[in-house]
């Protein structure tokens, strides 16, 4: 039984840095090997560059600068005899199976029997690679294809066989689900696996139904909408983001792995514009431009993108159409629209559902892996399968059969019925006998969503909900718009708080929910339309009771865990920050970015700040460095990459907070940590302050006149930044008064309300809302 | 003798708002009205008010009588309307406000919207010829090519040319998605236009050797509705090289209107039978060129409220103090005649103080929104401008609806307060309430103002143009809590401010899930809106009018009736507010509730 504690990766290209850093950023230390440049005096030099390169990508593949340390540069040559410490390795080079073959033997050589040696190959078999290999080894070898990029994309596609050991099995889907938080879905030994041959089908299709029907790419983006559950992009941006250049390479490798008179052989083509714009150095937004691009010719900033019918760029235009003038009424709408866009969605999509159908138990275990892979996978809301539900696979069948098309086993057995349902809150899904299997979740994995299905709320309002956990623990969810805060959301966390310090029955509370926000903090267009009719009253009503609300969730007489994923800024910050602990996913970008819209944190923002970094030993005596760095958090609006950079960096996440790193291991965790501070949980006690005042705000002043000269910041940069120094050094006060924590809450109302008197910070409102962009005003 | 030519235009009350309420000496500061100083405005009121009154009020009456007339496809205008119209072209009436580029003279369009009050006063019918005429000149100046300013501009800034602006057709008022006239490409630039439009003022008459029509129409392959609609410029005569009326182009007015009132303006059907026009703007943008002209013209329509309404106050004011009848339910008042006046009776005195404290409010809150308008045309900084435009903006709607109704309801207060003698021609008092009553009606029903007020500018930048008008108005509120000369006003004004600050919050709110909440507030809002505003601008008044008091400069009594009559407005006009938030926060409910069958059981 190996128990995976050091990781090797070979070659350190953008995918194998990608892993690499993943696994560091799990904790693991990590080789990372490739070759010896020709005639190089630095031996390890292509490793160290990529290591380097790395830490200069945005979106960065690690979570904390500190965790590039973990990496060590090595070089294929002089260091393969430290693969002997190693318990798992993972070959990341070039996609050719002999190349492949002829480093698993050098491997062989040195690895220790029992290391887990694995592929991240995308499209060759696990049968070649290990044609030839020692039986032994290839006993201890898998595939395991992460997504580019892998800190970035959830799904991991794992490949053994029968043969493989069940330790091995077991181990590899523990690291790569537990520790580096990867959605691992069992694929069988096929070709592409999952995602990339049903991806590749769907994109295939996609463009060649563009073309036959002649659509433009705007009016195919479009079509490709949110009403078959696609992410935004589209097709063509899709291609565009992933790079152009790989595409062609992981179809024409499938197009050689897979059967005669497979669907994916009838659609292949190869696109001449797509060679040349390739060979020109258009491969999508890492390179010049794709099927888009920003032309910022003459000073200007059009975005354009490739007419198909001369292949150049000419202006982007406002995609129209029958199908897409219906499709908020759904999908089915938008097959029935009648027109040629219509026509062609049919076209592509069909053979996508086809494609689906007939092939989902060659190459996975279940529909419902299938869909989870084509989900993470590509960030669709439906896999092919919930999406045929939601169109009416019936309906589907019907015009598949309509059309003279064979209907596929899987979509006959359906036949009227769906395939997933509910009975009494489980979800099930079909199987190809046509019975129904339930749903199950992993250990140590807990989704609302199931609990919701499965209960009634505790409370519910229209701004929020309470889901019983089990065990006496609550969790509140937010059911606003991006999960914003208001008073309607305050006033229910007031009462769930009353709940649960009136009635035994509950122990605990987790604030959670599944939204891409944990939450975007404080509602802007409701306080930026009540500042504009001057509703002050009311605006300093929002300010105080969002205080006392989160003072109350501080100084309850139970635990408070936050659980978030994705965004948590502004407001949504400041709750994590009056939490009895955060259960962070490693995925939460959070921060006070409130100057951007021209305030200042008011709900305790300011006032956390000043003390979690005037309790921090490590930062230097006296109370300025604390208040420096708290300004300069606040001051420029910083949102943390990571919650790991929000735990060291900014100390928003207390320091004895744990992150998980799968999403869906987020609550179960939350909800662990909660109980277990149940036993004896006294509140923490209120903290008070001694502020420098004026003399502080001197220091301040001067750093702000710096960053104004050098151009760093607008006049109004300027007039926030003093009221946020005001609040920070505690206006009049000086060091011989002590201040609590009301003191600090009463500053933070009186200048966020002097902050929405100005014009210029309500511009800022008003420009966030429209454009999402914050304005330098 | 009509009672109506006793009017005189209310030279003092103007100069009252423009330099004590209000600071008109700011226009001197901008580039290009650096002429403009206070004197000279002042001295341009005195002319026009003696010009009105000369030329234009001994026209009003004869004009109502004698109407327009057609005949062999030409109108011909009242007697004297064409030799008034010459003067005021000499005077520089129609070039007042006007780019100098292109012979106009380039005066503050402040001081043009006093004088516009008093053309409406002396002869509504009459001032729509030019008014539309300014209205054609905004549109060509902001959207026409170099080459069609050069060519019209001039002609329409002279007045040897008249405009019009040609939307309505026989199937479509408000709903301009519908119109059906055509405008065919004929190769060489230009365009044929065919198709019928109607209610066109100004469409023909015989004051000018040319009109130059502005008529929306639609391209070939137009897209559907409002956006596929493009705006056409097409003369009675085509221009010859000369720029002089050349060939008589495929336009014709084949009726024009037997209408309720402005008999003197001629309310034409105009037929375009490939008529050659030119395209003014961008393709399929027409509504939005349309629309630039509509802004400004609403404000002009609200104008038209005030002056029906001074000149309906000022003439009933003037009956009634006049007329003996009766005697003073408090007691005798003039023995040595054989009736007191009616002026005496409460109810006569209620009518005329409503009157007058519509009309002074609305005239200071017209000075406000146009020192706002040359603001957001001339001030130097952008966001100086950009505030100046959404208050204007958020506040067409409301003094082009409200003063309408205000003129409306004076002219009948009018006519209630001299009786019979209201009701018969020859006293020209129930003149007005004809002519009155189409402002209410054109330039968008006061109904679409409403649902413009609240379904578009109250939302729009989540609040923005409310900001215009809710933060000054906050701020004086604020300073003005422990002044002992506003207090007794700031606490009624406050609460109606409150109000009206819940109410835009409720129709924001419901707005979002059900726009026909919207629809059935915005009426009362737009009211509500309306007499907060008067409410602060009384107050605002009344504090100068007791300054002044206190330092002894002036016309006391001018001063001491300013107070009187904010106290009036206060404690008599004011309350209605309160019914205004009553009803806006009932919601729907009871205005959806009958069904289509149920509202008539009649058989």
């Amino acid at each position: 039984m190996t128990e995976i504690r050091k990781i090797a990766v070979i070659g350190s290209g953008v995918m194998g840095m990608g892993i690499a850093a993943q696994c560091a950023n799990a904790g693991y230390k990590v080789d990372l090997l490739d070759i010896v440049p020709e005639g190089a005096t630095d031996r390890d030099a292509v490793a160290k560059g990529a290591i380097k390169k790395a830490l200069k990508t945005d979106p960065a593949p690690f979570m904390h600068k500190s965790r590039a340390r973990y990496v060590t540069p090595c070089n294929l040559e002089d260091h393969l005899d430290r693969l002997a410490d190693v318990d798992w390795i993972i070959e990341v080079i070039v996609e050719r199976a002999d190349i492949k073959q002829g480093l698993y033997k050098q491997l062989a050589a040195v690895a220790r029997p029992d290391a887990i040696i694995t592929s991240n190959t995308s499209t060759i078999p696990l049968s070649i690679l290990t044609d030839g290999m020692d039986p032994a080894r290839a006993k201890r070898f898998a595939i395991t294809h992460f997504f580019n990029p892998p800190r970035y994309m959830q799904l991991l596609e794992l490949v053994t066989t029968d043969a493989t050991d069940a330790d091995v099995v077991d181990e590899l889907r523990r690291v790569c689900d537990v520790a580096l938080g990867k959605k691992v879905i069992d694929c069988q030994d096929t070709p592409g696996f999952i995602a990339n041959r049903l991806g590749s089908l769907l994109l295939q299709a996609a463009s060649n139904a563009t073309a036959d029907h002649g659509l433009s790419i705007e009016q195919a983006d479009a079509l490709a909408g949110r009403h078959f559950g696609f992410p935004s992009t589209g097709i063509f941006k899709l291609m565009d983001l992933v790079g152009l250049d790989l595409g062609p390479y992981v179809s024409k490798s499938l197009y050689d792995n897979v059967n005669q008179g497979d669907l994916f052989r009838e659609e292949y083509r190869e696109s001449e514009l797509l060679d040349k714009m390739i060979a020109e150095g258009y491969t999508g937004r890492k390179g010049k431009g794709g099927w888009y691009r920003i032309n910022r010719e003459g000073g200007g900033r059009v975005k354009e993108v490739r007419d198909l019918k001369t292949g150049e760029y000419r202006p982007v235009e406002k995609p129209e159409g029958a199908a897409l003038a219906v499709s908020k009424k759904g999908a089915r709408a938008v097959f029935k629209a009648g027109d040629h866009l219509a026509d062609a969605a049919w076209c592509y999509m069909s053979k996508y559902f086809v494609y689906a159908a007939e092939h989902a138990l060659d190459i996975a275990q279940s529909i419902f892996d299938v869909d989870e892979a084509m989900k993470t996978g590509y960030g669709l809301k439906w896999g092919p399968f919930e999406l045929m539900d939601v169109v009416g696979a019936a309906w589907v069948a019907g015009k598949l059969a309509e059309e003279g098309r064979s209907v596929p086993p899987l979509l006959q057995q359906v036949g009227e019925g769906t395939f997933y349902k509910v009975e009494d809150g489980e979800r099930f899904f079909m199987l190809g006998d046509g019975s129904y299997q339930a749903i199950v979740r992993p250990e140590g994995v807990l989704l609302l969503s199931d609990i919701k299905r499965r209960s009634e709320p505790v409370l519910r309002s229209s701004a929020a909900s309470v889901w019983d956990l089990g065990d006496g623990v609550l969790c509140f969810e937010f059911t606003t718009y991006a999960n914003s805060l208001d008073d309607s959301v305050m006033a229910i966390l007031n009462n769930t708080i009353a709940l649960i310090e009136k009635d035994e029955a509950w122990r605990a509370l987790v604030i959670h929910n599944e939204g891409r926000n944990f939450s975007v903090g404080a509602n802007l267009g409701i306080a930026l339309f009540a500042s504009n009719i001057a509703a002050w009253p009311q605006v300093q009503g929002g300010i105080k009771g969002g205080q006392d609300t989160f003072m109350k969730l501080r100084f309850s007489g139970f635990p408070v865990v936050s659980a978030p994923s994705g965004v948590a800024v502004g407001g949504g910050c400041e709750i994590l920050m009056h939490s009895d602990a955060v259960q962070a996913h490693a995925e939460t970008y959070t921060g006070l970015v409130e100057v951007g819209v021209g305030v200042l944190p008011g709900w305790g923002g300011c006032k956390e700040m000043i003390r979690r970094h005037s309790a921090n030993k490590r930062s230097a005596r006296g109370p300025m460095p604390a208040l420096v760095k708290a300004f300069e958090l606040i001051g420029t609006g910083q949102v943390a990459k990571s919650a790991m950079e929000a735990q060291r960096d900014m100390l928003i996440i207390n320091e004895a907070d744990s992150i998980t790193f799968n999403k869906e291991r987020v609550l179960y965790d939350a909800k662990q940590r909660a109980l277990s501070m149940v036993e004896g949980y006294e509140p923490p006690e209120e903290a008070t302050f001694r502020l420098p005042g004026a003399t502080g705000r001197a220091a301040i002043d001067m750093a702000l006149h710096d960053f104004h000269l050098k151009g760093m910041a607008t006049d109004h940069d300027m007039t926030v930044g003093r009221a946020v120094g005001q609040v920070l050094t505690g206006e009049d006060t000086d060091v011989t008064e002590e201040l609590t924590e009301r003191d600090l809450l009463k500053l933070e109302q009186k200048y966020f309300i002097k902050m929405l008197k100005e014009p210029k910070s309500l511009a800022r409102m008003e420009y966030m809302l429209n454009t999402n962009k914050p304005l330098r005003n | 003798m009509p009672v109506t030519d006793g009017y005189n235009a209310p030279l003092k009350d103007m100069k009252f708002v423009l330099h004590e309420l209000w600071d008109a000496s700011e226009l001197s500061t901008y580039e290009g009205y650096e002429d403009a100083s206070p004197d000279l405005i002042n001295a341009m009121l005195d002319e026009a008010a003696k010009f009105t009154k000369n030329e234009l009020l001994p026209l009003n009456q004869t004009g109502d009588r004698e109407g327009c007339v057609l005949e062999n496809g030409v109108v011909r205008t009242p007697t004297g309307f064409k030799e008034a119209y010459d003067k005021y072209c000499e005077n520089g009436f129609t070039s007042l406000s006007t780019d100098p580029k292109y012979g106009g003279t380039g005066l503050p369009h402040t001081l043009e919207f006093m004088i516009q009050e008093m053309v409406v006063s002396t002869n509504m019918a009459f001032g729509m010829y030019p008014g539309l005429s300014h209205g054609c000149y905004n549109a060509i100046y902001l959207h026409g090519t170099e080459e069609q300013k050069d060519q019209y501009l001039p002609k329409l800034n002279s007045g040897e040319w008249s405009g019009t602006m040609c939307l309505t057709e026989p199937h479509c008022g408000t709903d301009l998605g519908l119109i059906k006239t055509k405008a065919e490409p004929k190769g060489d630039g230009s365009f044929a236009l065919t198709g019928q439009k109607i209610f066109i003022s100004a469409g023909e008459h015989d004051l000018t050797e040319n009109i130059v029509h502005l008529v929306l129409a639609k391209l070939p392959d137009a897209p559907e509705g409002v956006k596929g609609i493009s705006l056409f410029l097409v003369p009675k005569f085509l221009p010859t090289a000369e720029n002089t009326p050349g060939q008589r182009n495929g336009v014709r007015c084949n009726a024009i209107e037997e209408k309720m009132g402005i008999h003197g303006n001629a309310t034409c059907q105009l037929f375009f039978d490939g008529a050659i026009g030119w395209m003014v703007g961008q393709p399929n943008k027409g509504l939005a060129a349309m629309f630039t002209m509509m802004n400004a013209a609403r404000l002009g329509v609200g104008m038209q409220g005030l002056g029906i309404g001074e000149i309906a106050f000022q003439s009933a004011f003037d009956y009634a103090r006049n007329r003996d009848q009766g005697r003073s339910l408090g007691g005798t008042q003039s023995p040595d005649r054989a009736a007191d006046s009616i002026l005496v009776h409460p109810d006569v005195r209620r009518m005329l103080l409503r009157m007058k404290a519509n009309n002074e409010g609305g005239r200071a809150l017209a000075a406000w929104i146009a020192l706002e308008i040359d603001k957001a045309v001339k001030h130097s900084d952008p966001q100086v401008r950009q505030d100046a435009d959404d208050f204007v903006q958020l506040m067409t709607p409301i003094i082009k609806s409200y003063m309408t109704d205000a003129g409306s309801e004076a002219a009948n207060l009018g006519v209630q307060t001299m009786g019979g003698h209201g009701y018969i021609q020859e006293w020209g008092m129930e003149q007005l309430i004809r002519d009155a009553r189409i402002a209410q009606i054109y330039e968008g029903t006061n109904g679409i103002q409403a649902l413009d007020l609240a379904g578009r500018k109250l939302g729009a930048h989540f609040g923005r143009y409310l900001r215009s008008f809710f933060h000054p108005v906050s701020a004086f509120i604020e300073a003005n809590v422990s002044n002992p000369d506003a207090v007794e006003f700031v606490p009624d004004l406050a609460k109606t401010f409150g109000w009206l600050q819940q109410a835009s919050g409720q129709i924001a709110q419901s707005g979002m899930k059900d726009a026909e909440e919207v629809g059935a507030a915005s009426s009362d809002y737009l009211r509500l809106f309306a007499l907060t505003a008067l409410a602060y601008l009384w107050c605002e008044m009344a504090l100068k009018a007791k300054a002044a008091l206190a330092e002894g400069k002036g016309d006391a009594a001018f001063y001491e009736a300013k107070v009187k009559t904010a106290r009036f407005f206060y404690k008599r006009m004011l309350p209605e507010a309160q019914a205004m938030f009553k009803m806006i926060s009932a919601g729907k409910e009871t205005i959806m509730a009958l069904d289509e069958e149920a509202f008539s059981f009649a058989a």
